[in-house]
């Protein structure tokens, strides 16, 4: 058999080999763009699968499933959209490989689960769940399985929120206003507080006022908040505000009042 | 010789009592009404308008196609408005008298009905209840789950988002800015989200529907049409407390009766 035809009947092989997905598709995907959950229907059953499960629950109603630990009118979908799978919304698979990690917050390696804490104590406006209680294991199971395939360690395109480059002119909370009014407030309200529901559920979060995330949020961060609205904002139509107008909105929304940064209220640390 | 099919059967008695009804009335608002009764007398006149029209030339009962009790006719599409709110009908009736909602069968009725027409006639149906009717659009059981997919989780991988986020748990709405879409028929919901996809109807907030359904196939569109004709439409969408029109923005921004 010459070389040639070794190769010919090879070629199948080869193919086959080079044109397989990539394992960081883990559902398959061959146009991914982004790193990709495992396929809905796809959950294990028995005990993992129950607790995955309650994990998505609670972190879809945050404070119908974990309301011990919740003071406001946010989950954690808020912020975390399409069940902390969309890309530049924080996903869990961009989180979960890169903890522990040092965070000059508040200057110490933190592992995923005193993460999670700080989203229920700054942006969920409540209490921190201990780590080894079942609110924190259900939602690491659930982080855990949206991460399977995801490399450890590693940066994945669609990771955290948008890093905004600096605005042309300052961001300016006059302009963000009337931004926030003809765009935003269909939503969230004129006065920024949020719709309701016909059964008097929350429908669309406040945004600022004693029901929306605190000073210690990451979204108090202008430039945060800047990247998460520019990547997301209004819903569907991400990339529709200019980065200049996304700065605006996040620095009106952050002129307006809301409950102070646990840490300088004297709650302790 | 006409050949009395079921609609004929139910238009011609209708339209001859209409007829006659309206005979020798005086259809315009009494001036005299108490401030206490204003409501109560704006509801009566939008049930004259619903039952026979405001008597001006083009302008027919809304009975004729969307039913006494609002209910619609689910075989053509024609939608529910019993129980939608007053801001939101009255929103869309202005979008088709401006063309922004397109709507080549109600754009030559609506267009002699005055602001207060339009109050009365959307107060009067948003206090309308009447039961889900019978839709004989075929269902088709593989697009179950597709359709039940896209109402409930969306294709974010599209920037599609759930149909539920907006339109409320179950497809009841967040009134008054987002109407329920739960119970209508699957012909009107095709029709609507067609007719955002091409651009006909663009009274949508923000391009918000044109953009949606300009993505969806015509297969998720069918599925998502049939899952919602699948539920149950809410009693009566009232608006709740906290939505306050005068809190949100409304379209049309500030003609929108504040109530």
């Amino acid at each position: 058999m010459t070389p040639r035809r070794l190769v010919l009947l090879l070629l199948p092989l080869i193919a086959g080999f080079l044109f397989d997905p990539l394992p960081t598709g883990a559902s398959g995907n061959k146009n991914f763009q982004f790193f990709a959950p495992p396929a809905e229907g796809t959950l294990p059953n028995g005990p993992l699968g129950r607790l995955i499960r309650q994990g998505e629950l609670i972190f879809i109603h945050t404070g119908q499933y974990a309301p011990r630990y919740v003071g406001n009118d946010l989950t954690c979908e808020s912020c975390h959209l399409d069940r902390g799978i969309k890309p530049y919304s924080a996903p869990l698979w961009g989180a979960y490989g890169t903890y522990p990690r040092y965070r000059s917050k508040n200057h110490q390696v933190n592992t995923l689960e005193e993460r999670i804490q700080g989203c229920f104590r700054f942006s969920l406006n409540g209490t921190p769940p201990p780590v080894d209680g079942k609110t924190m294991k259900a939602l690491i199971a659930y982080a855990f399985w949206i991460s399977r395939g995801a490399p450890v360690g590693l940066y994945l395109k669609g990771q955290g929120i948008v890093r905004m480059s600096k605005p042309t002119s300052p961001p300016s909370p006059d302009r963000g206003k009337a931004i926030f009014e003809g765009r935003c407030s269909l939503c969230h309200g004129l006065d920024g507080q949020g719709t309701q529901s016909d059964n008097g559920q929350v429908a669309f979060p406040p945004v600022w006022g004693p029901r929306s995330f605190n000073k210690g949020a990451g979204f108090y961060n202008v430039r945060e908040l800047a990247g998460f609205l520019k990547m997301n904002m209004p819903l569907s139509k991400g990339k529709s505000l200019s980065d200049q107008q996304a700065w605006d909105v996040a620095a009106y929304i952050h002129s307006q009042p809301r409950p102070e940064d646990p840490r300088k209220a004297g709650k302790g640390t | 010789m006409v050949v009395p099919t079921p609609k004929t059967l139910f238009v011609v008695p209708l339209v001859l009592a209409t007829t006659l009804l309206g005979a020798g009335q005086d259809l315009t608002l009494p001036e005299t009404w108490a401030a206490g009764d204003k409501e109560a007398a704006l509801i009566a006149w939008g049930h004259t308008i619903a039952m026979q029209g405001n008597g001006l030339p083009g302008n027919t009962a809304c009975a004729e196609c969307h039913r006494i009790n609002g209910g619609g006719m689910p075989s053509v599409g024609i939608p529910r408005i019993a129980g939608q709110t007053e801001t939101y009908i009255y929103r869309e009736i202005r979008g088709v008298q401006k063309g922004t909602r397109y709507s080549p069968y109600m754009d030559g009725i609506v267009q002699n009905l005055s602001r207060k027409d339009i109050r009365s006639v959307a107060l009067y149906y948003s206090t309308v209840r009447t039961p889900k009717l019978h839709d004989p659009a075929e269902f088709d059981p593989s697009l179950r789950e597709l359709g039940r997919r896209i109402a409930r989780r969306g294709l974010w991988d599209r920037n599609i988002p759930a149909c539920i986020l907006c339109h409320g748990q179950n497809g009841r709405g967040i009134p008054p800015n987002f109407p329920y879409i739960a119970g209508q028929s699957k012909s009107y919901l095709m029709g609507q989200l067609l007719s955002f996809a091409i651009v006909k109807r663009k009274d949508d907030p923000e391009g918000l529907m044109r953009g949606i359904a300009s993505k969806l196939t015509n297969r998720e569109i069918k599925a998502v049409a049939q899952y919602f004709a699948s539920l149950e439409p809410p009693v009566y969408g009232k608006i709740p407390e906290k939505n306050r029109p005068d809190r949100l923005r409304l379209i049309p921004d500030k003609e929108t009766p504040n109530r």
